[in-house]
This record gives C-alpha cells, sequence and structure tokens, in this order.
C-alpha cells in the first residue's frame, strides 16, 4: 500500500513535470501566460490523473467530472494536461497560433477537445461550475465539477455572487481551487488584498481547506477527501508560486522568451527527460 | 385566452426533461415548475451575472434553461456573461425579461427603463431576439425559443392587442411579421410594447382617409427581411416606433436593411432620440413627452402626406 502510493506520487509529480515542460514549449512559440500556467501545474496534474473521472476517448461522456479553466489565461497548462491524458495529439500544442490548430489562447470548448467552457474574462467559471453541478443534481448524476480560479480573479465581484449561491444550494459536488500564486499584473496583496481569504470562503459558507499547491501529497490527499463536508462546496486554497519551476520567471505576469532563455527555462524543468505522445 | 408563463413552463417541461428555470427574484414566475418539478427550478437571488453563469452551466449539462430577470437588469447588469458564456458558448439558455420591457416603468425612473434591450441582445452572434406585444405572442414565444436550438431572450408581454381574431385564428410565426393593418400611404412597424401605438396610429389614419399598413415585429432578430423589403417596394414612407433608444434597436435594424438594399424610401424612427427620459410621470406621460405615441406616428404621416 505505502509503496504504492510512493508510486502514485511519484508518477504524479513526472506528469507535472511534464505539463511544465509543455507548457514552456508552449511559451516558446508565442506569447503566454507562462507564470500562471505554471503555478497550476501540480493541481492539474493531480486533477486530470487521479482524481477526476474522464475518457479521453469521448469527452462528452455523460459520466464525466468537469472541469472550468476559470483562469482561462493559463490554457497552456490546461492544454498540456489534456493532450498528456489522450485527449488530443502532444503534438497540437506547439501549433498555437497556426490556423486550423485547436489550441487557442484562451480557454476554447469548440476547439479543444475536453474543454467544457470558453473561458477568458475572469469570474465567469464558478457559476459556470455552480450551474453544471445542479444540473448534474437534476439528474441525480455523481459528476462532481472542479472549478480552477485564480487569486486576482477573486477580485470580480461575480465571484462571490456563485459563493453565496453555491453554499445556499448546498452544492457538495462543487470544488473551487484557489491557485494563490499570489501575482497579478502585480503582488495582490498590494493591488486588492485578499486576506482574510481562507476566512472569507468560510464566511460564505465553503468547506475549505488550505495546502501547499506544489505538494503533490497535499494535493492527492484534499482530492481523497472531497467533498470536505457533504452539504458543502468545498475549497482548496492552494498556496502557489507564479513560474513555479522556472527560477528566473517566479512572479512574472507574462514571461517572453528568447531562444537563450527558453533553453534555460527547459533545462530547469529537466527537458531532456520528456515523453512524447 | 393566453396561458400565464409559470403554467407554459410546466407543460413545456412535462414534455422535455431538459427544461428548468432559474431565477433571479423572480420566484414567482418559477414556483409553478418548482411545485410540479421541484429542484427544476433554481433561485439564484439578486444576482444577474451568477444568473446567467449558472443558466450556461446546466446547459453545459444538457439543460434548457429559461434565466428570469427584470428587463433593464438581466441584459445590461450581466451582458458580458450573455455575450461570452451564451453567445460565445452558444448555449441553449433562453433570457427572460420577465418584466420592465421598454418604459413600462416609466415613472419609476431611468434605472428601471429598458432602453437598450434590444440593442444589447441584437448585438451577440446566434440571439434570437422576441419583442411580443401582448400575452398570446408571449405564449408562442415562449414555446418557440424551447424548440430553438441557441440563446434567445423574450421580453414578456401581457394582456391583448385591440382587434384581434380569436387566439385560434391567430398565427406567430418567429422571423415573420404579422400584418395588422394593409395599406399604401406608410408602413408603420413597431415590436413589444409599441404594437399598441401603431394599431392606434392606424386607427387614426384611417379616421382620415389614410389607409396605412401596420406590421408587428415580434421578432427583431432575425429580422423579417422581406417584410421590410416589401415595405420600402410598396409604400412612400417607413416608420419605426419603439420603447427603446432610436439606436440599435428595431429602427436601427430597419435602417441596416434599407441601406444595404440602397432604399430611397424615406424611414423616421420613433423613440428615444439617444436621450435619457428623466421626468416624472406615468407611462403615457413619459411616451408623450418623446414623441412615441400613436399622434406621433400621425404627424408625421400627416407630414409627409402634406395634408
Amino acid at each position: 500500500m505505502g509503496s504504492q502510493h510512493e508510486a502514485l506520487i511519484a508518477d504524479l509529480r513526472e506528469t507535472a513535470r511534464q505539463i511544465r515542460v509543455n507548457v514552456l514549449r508552449i511559451a516558446g512559440m508565442s506569447d503566454c501566460h507562462t507564470g500562471g500556467s505554471l503555478s497550476i501545474a501540480d493541481l492539474l496534474a493531480g486533477l486530470y490523473f487521479h482524481a477526476m473521472r474522464v475518457d479521453p476517448k469521448q469527452p462528452d461522456w455523460d459520466g464525466r467530472d468537469y472541469f472550468v479553466l476559470s483562469k482561462g489565461h493559463c490554457v497552456p497548462a490546461l492544454d498540456a494536461a489534456l493532450a498528456l491524458r489522450g485527449f488530443f495529439p502532444v503534438e497540437a500544442l506547439t501549433t498555437h497560433l497556426e490556423p486550423g490548430s485547436i489550441i487557442s489562447g484562451h480557454a476554447c470548448a469548440h476547439l479543444t477537445p475536453g474543454i467544457d467552457a470558453s473561458t477568458g474574462s475572469l469570474g465567469h467559471g464558478l457559476s459556470v461550475g455552480l450551474g453544471i453541478a445542479l444540473g448534474v443534481r437534476i439528474d441525480r448524476g455523481a459528476n462532481r465539477v472542479f472549478v480552477m480560479l485564480g487569486d486576482g480573479e477573486l477580485q470580480e465581484g461575480s465571484n462571490w455572487e456563485a459563493a453565496m449561491a453555491a453554499a445556499h444550494h448546498k452544492a457538495d459536488p462543487l470544488v473551487a481551487i484557489v491557485d494563490r500564486n499570489h501575482y497579478q499584473t502585480g503582488p495582490t496583496e498590494d493591488m486588492m488584498a485578499l486576506e482574510p481569504l481562507a476566512e472569507k470562503w468560510t464566511a460564505f459558507g465553503w468547506a475549505v481547506r488550505c495546502i501547499d499547491g506544489h505538494d503533490m501529497e497535499q494535493i492527492v490527499e484534499a482530492l481523497d477527501a472531497l467533498p470536505f463536508e457533504p452539504g458543502r462546496p468545498s475549497l482548496i486554497l492552494a498556496d502557489t508560486v507564479k513560474g513555479k519551476g522556472v527560477s528566473f520567471i517566479e512572479t512574472h505576469h507574462m514571461a517572453h522568451f528568447n531562444a537563450e532563455q527558453l533553453e534555460a527555462a527547459l533545462a530547469e524543468v529537466g527537458a531532456g527527460a520528456v515523453r512524447h505522445g | 385566452m393566453a396561458k400565464p408563463f409559470g403554467e407554459v413552463m410546466v407543460e413545456l417541461a412535462e414534455q422535455d426533461p431538459r427544461i428548468c428555470g432559474v431565477s433571479c427574484d423572480c420566484w414567482g414566475f418559477i414556483a409553478p415548475l418548482s411545485e410540479r418539478f421541484p429542484g427544476r427550478a433554481i433561485e439564484v437571488g439578486i444576482a444577474e451575472q451568477n444568473l446567467i453563469g449558472v443558466a450556461a452551466g446546466l446547459a453545459v449539462r444538457g439543460k434548457i434553461p429559461f434565466a428570469l430577470g427584470m428587463n433593464p437588469f438581466v441584459t445590461m447588469r450581466c451582458f458580458e456573461q450573455i455575450r461570452t458564456d451564451l453567445g460565445y458558448g452558444r448555449r441553449n439558455v433562453k433570457v427572460i425579461g420577465a418584466y420592465g420591457s421598454g418604459l413600462m416603468y416609466a415613472g419609476w425612473g431611468c434605472t428601471h427603463h429598458a432602453m437598450e434591450e434590444v440593442a444589447l441582445m441584437r448585438l451577440i452572434p446566434g440571439m434570437t431576439v422576441f419583442m411580443p406585444a401582448d400575452g398570446y405572442e408571449t405564449e408562442q414565444a415562449v414555446r418557440a425559443a424551447a424548440a430553438i436550438e441557441g440563446p434567445c431572450y423574450i421580453a414578456l408581454a401581457g394582456g391583448e392587442l385591440p382587434g384581434q381574431p380569436p387566439e385560434d385564428q391567430r398565427r406567430f410565426v418567429p422571423g415573420r411579421a404579422v400584418r395588422l393593418r394593409e395599406g399604401s400611404v406608410a408602413t408603420v412597424m413597431a415590436c413589444g410594447p409599441t404594437v399598441v401605438d401603431a394599431i392606434r396610429a392606424g386607427e387614426l389614419l384611417a379616421e382620415r382617409g389614410l389607409a396605412v399598413t401596420v406590421l408587428d415585429m415580434h421578432t427583431v432578430k432575425p429580422i423579417d427581411r422581406k417584410a421590410v423589403g416589401e415595405a420600402a417596394a410598396t409604400t412612400p414612407l417607413i416608420i419605426t416606433i419603439e420603447e427603446h433608444t432610436v439606436i440599435g434597436g428595431l429602427g436601427s435594424a430597419v435602417a441596416e436593411i434599407l441601406a444595404e438594399a440602397g432604399s430611397a424610401t424615406p424611414l423616421r424612427r420613433l423613440g428615444l432620440q439617444d436621450v435619457f427620459a428623466i421626468m416624472s410621470g406615468s407611462h403615457a406621460d413619459v411616451k408623450r413627452e418623446h414623441g412615441i405615441t400613436a399622434e406621433a406616428i400621425v404627424a408625421e404621416v400627416m407630414g409627409r402626406v402634406g395634408a
């Protein structure tokens, strides 16, 4: 049992590393939100390779768990996770900006297999996730709904409308994950303070768990414990580092790589050992 | 007699398990649905953005949600959610302006004037926009919207238009104007709450021996292009009337068609002339002040015929 668990954790860490490598490849081709994509790599590995029930062969499978990337600008990480999970070939990731590509600059449900909701404007995803959860309840389904929120995004008031309604409707299949990477275009707490953040969610009626969003043990433990309380939506407040894995872009809003920097970034995440397909 | 919205919802929900309702403080409209199918009616409180997001999510799950709010707020506060989550998302959601179409809440002040509802909804690719004029058309629009795959907007209306045949002899075809009166002097086009003004103008002009065509444009998008083209070809003047700013609404939709067709037929757009209706008074007072009346239509026609 212990060794099985260790193997799982090691596997998920390797998957997260591969997500990072592919994010950097996308970043090497065009401007993208690299920092916020790298900060959710570990969480996405835990979701798509451990917690979520999905079938890459049938992206619209009725029994799937749903995922909404409310911070839709970090789609490179989601695209990488979906490709690695088998929704489409990994080679497609490096076609961004090419006409006919299935890779979009923000999450696009029309173009990319496995994406349920098009996002990009902040503050939309939690409401959509709640709607999916309430639809599942009508069907008496067992599907769960995961919504990834940015921390700066929480400055949009619409999130709190959704937070209030989710608790009111006791939507316990709904799980929100806050990627608390502390940066928007500048330091989040300086620009518009969110603290005390865990207390805000608790006050809104959510069952809250705080974790280190880069510690795979903690990620798996939290995902395995869902729902944290029956009758309450669950909130994972994941403390993360923007640009995690590439020391020289940590805290950067958008990273622009030249060829030399890209090589250095790839070296930091150990791109030498990349698995293809 | 037309059925109330709540009863129509129950009927539609019985026929199609995907039908559900979401309310932004409009619970009365979907309470019958809730009684019949608990769980398929959802209240989100006074929160338009969440209303539309939740409806979009229900549609992701394959439902056909009717999302209700008060007209000015359900079209403006959550415009981006409608544009992005419903329009771009191509979600099968029916946005319902449950009360307060046009200048209905005239005396309550400009915050409550839905003077942009048509313009905003018309902007969104793939959105069908219904402006029914009475209870019959409202019921028909609701049924039509349920059958349309894609986002729709309906500004609910009640009552009964004057001088109509029994309901079983009326017809409501989405995208097709209803000809309420025939005449060659001018064509008057109205939608929603101004159809009654257009009918009245037709009567007043008839008393003076002037026969005008009156068109009820209950579907503003997709608009009945054929009817507009015919009006331009067969009458020397077109007048649009709406409880709406003249920018972006019915008058604009008609102007776009006429201009692109190279029509020389003059067009007069009655409505709010790029102003807020800042005044105290009744619905009738505000309409009179801003020239959105049967009398204003009559004056336009008389001016043109030189009578």
